[in-house]
C-alpha cells in the first residue's frame, strides 16, 4: 500500500487494518478556488488578521473511507453547529460516489494542524461543491475499474448504482465493500481526481431531495457528541471567575473559602492573554474540582480584588453619545465610491436618518466550553469550533507549542452563530489545564459566564442620507461607525448613479465578535428601513420604488467574494411580494411591510413581507413570508429549517436583544434578564424557495436575518405611522 | 456527603455525593449520563428537563435528595418506552438543528402530554414555553407535537 506525503500530494490512498478505501486530501483549495476567488483587498469574512487568508491549506488523512461492510464515512471538514452541514454536504458526495444513503456515516475529525476548515459566512456547501462531486466521482471511477476488472470486461460495461456496481443487461452485481480491497489508485490519480467525469446535473437524484437529517436520530436519543459532554479518564472539572471588565487586572484573590467546598481540589490564577484588539483572554482565577457544579461552587466562593480599569468608567449611554459625534466628524475612511461627488445645494430633496443596531448576545443553549490537556511541549483539546486554525495558531503564539504536536478533536456544538468562531474560550480552557499544573480540565462557562463574556455581536450606527432631484434619489451616502471591527460591506445594490460610503472604527470598551449574518445586519436592517422611508417620503409604494431601482440583468461589483446579481435580488423580491399578495387588504390596525437583501459572504438573497398588527397597544407580528434564492437547491427541508430558524433569530433581537452596560460591565446575566423569543411568540412563517438557473449551490444560513428586522420594522410603521430607527423595541405601541 | 440512591431509567444507582448537588450534574457528571443537558442553571431555559415520578421538572433546580427514591427518567430511557412516538415524530418533522435543546424539548413534551393527552395549540404553546430553543426549532416543534397527539387520538393513546 502507498502512502505519499508530499504536500504536493493531492490525493493519497492510505492503508488501515480492514480499512477498506481510504482516500486522504491534501491540497490547497484548488480545485475551490474557480468560485471563491477572493481579491486579495475584499472585505474580510470577520478578522483582518485570521479571517479568510487563514483558510490555505486542508488536509484530511481520511477524508473519505470505503469500509469492507460497505459502509462509508465522510469526514467533516466543516462545522457541525445545527446549520446542517453534516446532511447536506454528505448527501453531495453521495450523490457523485451513487452511494447507498442509509449508508453514509459521519466523522467528526480529529485534527492536527490543518484538518478542519473555517467555518462562516453561509459558505460551507459552496466552499465544498467541487470538493465532494470530485471526492465521490473519483471513488466511484476507482470502484468500477475494480469491478470491471474483476469480471474481466470493459468499464463502459458497468455503472454504479446505490452502492453497488452492476454490469449492463445482466443482474451481476458486487457491493462497494466487496470491491474496496481490489482498488487499485493509479499513478495518474491526480489527472484522475481533477477530469473524472462528474454527473449531469439532471441526472441527480439525492441533490435536490429532502433528505433526512443525518444527526437527529442521535439528537432525539441523547447521544449526540456534543463538546460539553466529553467524559475522559482523570478529567477535571474547571470554572474561572473571570475579571468583570475588558481588560481589567487581578490584583489578588482568596480561595480560602473556595477550597472548603466538597469536590474544590485547586484554585489557581489565570493570566490575561490578548490576542487582538477585540478579544482577550481575561485575568481570572480557576476553580479545578471533580464535578462541573463544585467548580461552579468554588467560583462563587473565590473572592478576587481586581482593578478594573479604564473600561470601568465606560457608561453605555456616553458611548452611544460618543458615536454619534464621531458619525457627524470628518474623520472616516473612503471604503465605496461610485459615480461623483453631488453638490447637495442642487437638490430638490435631502433625506437622511440614522439606524442603531446594538450589541448582541449569541445566548447558543449549549454554553462555552472546552476540554484541554496541557503536556508541556503538545497538547490535546476537545471543543466544538468554528475555527479549528484559529485555535491551533493562538496556542502556538502564546503558548508555545509547536503547532504539530497541538491536537484538537472536532465536536459538534448547541449553536455557534458566529460566537465559535472566536478562539479565546478554548485557547483560555488550556491556559486553565496549564495553570493547573497539566491536569486535563472540562472548563465550563455558566449561563452567566456565557452572557457576561460574550463576543458580542459590535454596536454599529448607520446614516444613510440621499439626494432627490426630479423626483429620482441622484445621490445616496451612507456612513457607519462601529466599535473594535472594521465592518461596513458598502453593498450597495440599488442603482443610483452616484454612491458614496465610509467607515469609522471606534475603540469599544468591552470584546466582540462574529454574530449570525455579521455587519449585514446592521446593514440589511438600516439600509431596507431607509429605502423605505424614501419611497413614502416620494409617495412611492415600496415594493414598486424598490423595483425600479433593481435593473434587470444587472450585476453589481461590490470588490466583495461574488458579484451582486440583481435578477436574483429582484427574483426574491418578486416572489414573497406574490406569495404574501403584497399590497393586499388588511384588517384594521394590521399592515404589511417589506424588505430584500443580497447576502454577499454566501451569494444568497432574501426577501422577507412581514405582517403586523396592534391590539390594546400591544405590537404583534403575525405572519413572516420569506423567499430565498440559494442557487442550486441541495435540500429544501433544510434551506426551509435555516429560514424559519434565521425568522426567528432576528424577531427575537428585534423585541429582546440588545445589552446594557454599566461601569463596564454587562449588566444581562441569564435568559431572565437576556430573554430570547419562546414558542408561544412566534409568528406564522412560511418559506418560498426561488427557482432559479444556478448549477451551484449558494449561502442559506445567514440570509433570513437582514431583511427580517426591516420588513417588521417597515410593516410597524405601516400599521403606527412610527418609524423605527434603533433596535431593540419594546412591543408596547406607546414605547416606540 | 451522603449516600444516595437513585432510580434512573429503571436502573439503581447508590453513590457517595454531596447531598445539595443538583440533579442534572449528578446525571452528568456523576452517572455520566450526558444527555441531559446544561443550559442555565436556574430554570429558565427548560434544557435539563426530566422528568421525576411522571412529572416534568428542573433538574438543574431540583436538589439530588428529594429526587431520592422516586421514579427518575431521562431522555436516554425514552426510546423503551412508548414515548418513543415522539421521538419518531421528531425525526418525521426534523425538528432539531443543532438539538442541544431538544432532549429538554423532549422530556418536557413528554411530562406535558402525559397530564393533558389531547391538548389545544394554545395548551401546547403554553406548556412548551418554558423551553427556550435559540435554533428557533418552535414551528417544528409545535407541527411534531400535534402529529403525536393526532395520531394518540385515533390509536386511543400513544
Ligand atoms: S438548565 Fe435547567 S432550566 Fe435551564
Ligand atoms: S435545536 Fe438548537 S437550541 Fe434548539
Amino acid at each position: 500500500m502507498k502512502t505519499m506525503n508530499s504536500r504536493r500530494d493531492f490525493l493519497k490512498r492510505t492503508g488501515l487494518a480492514s480499512g477498506g478505501l481510504v482516500i486522504g486530501l491534501n491540497f490547497l483549495q484548488s480545485c475551490v478556488n474557480e468560485v471563491v476567488n477572493i481579491p486579495k483587498n475584499a472585505a474580510p469574512l470577520v478578522d483582518l488578521e485570521n479571517g479568510f487568508q487563514a483558510q490555505g491549506a486542508l488536509s484530511v488523512t481520511d477524508f473519505l473511507q470505503i469500509r469492507p461492510d460497505g459502509s462509508v464515512f465522510l469526514s467533516l471538514t466543516k462545522y457541525e453547529m445545527g446549520q446542517g452541514v453534516s446532511t447536506g454536504l454528505s448527501s453531495i458526495l453521495a450523490e457523485e460516489l451513487e452511494a447507498d444513503w442509509e449508508k453514509i456515516n459521519i466523522k467528526y475529525i480529529k485534527s492536527s494542524v490543518s484538518e478542519s476548515d473555517i467555518t462562516g459566512g453561509s459558505t460551507s456547501t459552496l466552499l465544498h461543491w467541487d470538493l465532494l462531486r470530485k471526492a465521490g466521482a473519483f471513488a466511484k471511477y476507482l470502484l468500477i475499474e475494480a469491478a470491471a476488472k474483476e469480471w474481466t470486461v470493459y468499464e463502459d460495461q458497468c455503472y454504479a448504482e446505490n452502492g453497488h456496481i452492476h454490469q449492463h443487461g445482466s443482474t451481476v452485481k458486487l457491493g462497494y465493500g466487496e470491491l474496496v480491497e481490489k482498488v487499485v489508485v493509479p499513478e495518474s490519480y491526480q489527472t484522475l481526481f481533477d477530469e473524472v467525469p462528474l454527473k449531469y446535473q439532471s441526472k441527480f437524484k439525492l441533490i435536490g431531495k429532502s433528505l433526512k437529517s443525518k444527526i437527529i436520530p442521535d439528537i432525539v436519543t441523547g447521544k449526540h457528541p456534543f463538546s460539553i459532554d466529553v467524559r475522559l479518564p482523570n478529567m477535571k472539572y474547571a470554572a474561572v471567575l473571570r475579571c468583570p471588565v475588558f481588560k481589567g487586572k487581578l490584583l489578588s484573590f482568596d480561595a480560602s473559602d473556595a477550597l472548603r467546598i466538597p469536590g474544590v481540589e485547586k484554585v489557581v490564577k489565570v493570566d490575561g492573554v490578548i490576542l487582538d484588539a477585540a478579544t482577550h483572554i481575561r485575568d481570572g482565577v480557576a476553580v479545578i474540582a471533580n464535578s462541573t457544579w463544585a467548580a461552579f461552587q468554588g467560583k462563587l466562593a473565590v473572592k478576587a480584588e481586581w482593578d478594573l480599569g479604564e473600561n470601568a468608567k465606560m457608561e453605555h449611554q456616553k458611548f452611544v453619545a460618543d458615536c454619534l459625534e464621531q458619525l457627524d466628524s470628518n474623520r472616516g475612511t473612503e471604503i465605496l465610491r461610485i459615480g461623483k461627488k453631488i453638490n447637495t445645494s442642487e437638490m430638490d430633496q435631502i433625506i437622511s436618518y440614522t439606524y442603531e443596531f446594538p450589541y448582541q448576545h449569541h445566548a447558543c443553549m449549549e454554553p462555552l466550553n472546552a476540554t484541554s490537556h496541557f503536556k508541556g511541549d503538545s497538547c490535546e483539546m476537545w471543543v466544538g469550533t468554528q475555527s479549528a486554525d484559529k485555535i491551533i495558531a493562538n496556542i502556538e503564539k502564546h503558548l508555545g507549542i509547536p503547532k504539530e504536536n497541538i491536537k484538537i478533536n472536532c465536536h459538534p456544538s448547541g449553536g455557534g452563530f458566529g460566537l465559535r468562531y472566536s478562539s479565546e474560550y478554548a485557547v483560555e480552557s488550556m491556559v486553565v489545564s496549564k495553570a493547573a499544573g497539566g491536569d486535563l480540565v472540562k472548563m465550563c462557562y455558566s449561563r452567566e459566564d456565557d452572557i457576561k463574556f460574550d463576543y458580542l455581536n459590535p454596536f454599529e450606527l448607520n446614516k444613510h442620507t440621499v439626494g432627490i432631484k426630479d423626483g429620482r434619489p441622484l445621490f445616496w451616502d451612507f456612513k457607519n461607525v462601529m466599535a473594535n471591527w472594521g465592518g461596513l460591506l458598502g453593498w450597495m445594490y440599488y442603482d443610483i448613479p452616484n454612491c458614496s460610503g465610509t467607515q469609522i472604527t471606534v475603540d469599544g470598551f468591552t470584546q466582540v465578535g462574529a454574530w449570525r449574518s455579521v455587519m449585514a445586519n446592521a446593514e440589511g436592517f438600516s439600509t431596507e428601513c431607509f429605502i423605505d422611508e424614501v419611497a413614502h417620503e416620494l409617495n412611492r409604494d415600496p415594493l414598486e420604488f424598490r423595483l425600479s431601482l433593481l435593473p434587470r440583468n444587472k450585476m453589481v461589483d461590490f470588490k466583495h467574494s461574488y458579484k451582486c446579481n440583481i435578477n436574483r435580488l429582484r427574483g426574491a423580491l418578486e416572489l414573497v411580494a406574490k406569495k404574501a399578495k403584497w399590497g393586499k387588504s388588511m384588517p384594521e390596525d394590521s399592515a404589511q411591510g417589506i424588505a430584500v437583501y443580497p447576502y454577499m459572504h454566501g451569494n444568497g438573497y432574501g426577501a422577507v413581507v412581514a405582517e403586523v398588527s396592534i391590539a390594546n397597544n400591544e405590537i404583534k407580528v403575525t405572519k413572516i413570508t420569506a423567499s430565498i434564492d440559494c442557487g442550486l437547491v441541495i435540500n429544501p427541508d433544510q434551506v426551509r429549517q435555516q429560514m424559519e430558524g434565521g425568522v426567528i433569530w432576528a424577531l427575537s433581537a428585534i423585541f429582546h436583544g440588545g445589552t446594557e452596560y454599566a461601569n463596564g460591565v454587562v449588566k444581562r446575566s441569564n435568559f431572565h434578564d437576556n430573554p430570547v423569543l419562546r414558542i408561544n411568540e412566534i409568528p406564522e412563517i412560511e418559506v418560498h424557495i426561488c427557482e432559479n438557473d444556478e448549477t451551484r449551490p449558494w449561502g442559506v444560513g445567514e440570509i433570513a436575518g437582514p431583511p427580517t428586522y426591516a420588513a417588521v420594522c417597515n410593516a410597524i410603521f405601516a400599521a403606527t405611522g412610527k418609524r423605527i430607527r434603533k433596535l431593540p423595541i419594546k412591543k408596547s405601541v406607546l414605547a416606540l | 456527603m451522603a449516600t444516595i440512591r437513585l432510580n434512573v431509567n429503571g436502573i439503581v444507582h447508590e453513590k457517595e455525593m454531596d447531598p445539595n448537588m443538583p440533579l442534572l450534574w449528578v446525571l452528568r457528571d456523576i452517572l455520566g449520563l450526558t444527555g441531559t443537558k446544561f443550559g442555565c442553571g436556574i430554570a429558565q431555559c427548560g434544557a435539563c428537563t426530566v422528568l421525576v415520578d411522571g412529572q416534568a421538572v428542573r433538574s438543574c433546580s431540583m436538589g439530588v435528595q428529594s429526587a431520592m427514591d422516586k421514579n427518575i427518567e431521562t431522555i436516554e430511557g425514552v426510546e423503551a418506552t412508548p414515548f418513543r412516538s415522539l421521538q419518531q415524530a421528531w425525526i418525521d418533522q426534523q425538528v432539531p438543528q443543532c438539538g442541544y435543546c431538544q432532549s429538554g424539548q423532549l422530556m418536557n413534551a413528554i411530562g406535558f402530554l402525559k397530564s393533558n393527552p389531547n391538548p389545544t395549540d394554545e395548551a401546547i404553546l403554553n406548556a412548551m414555553s418554558g423551553n427556550i430553543c435559540r435554533c428557533g426549532t418552535y414551528p417544528r416543534i409545535l407541527k411534531a407535537i400535534k402529529s403525536v397527539v393526532e395520531q394518540s387520538s385515533k390509536n386511543n393513546g400513544i
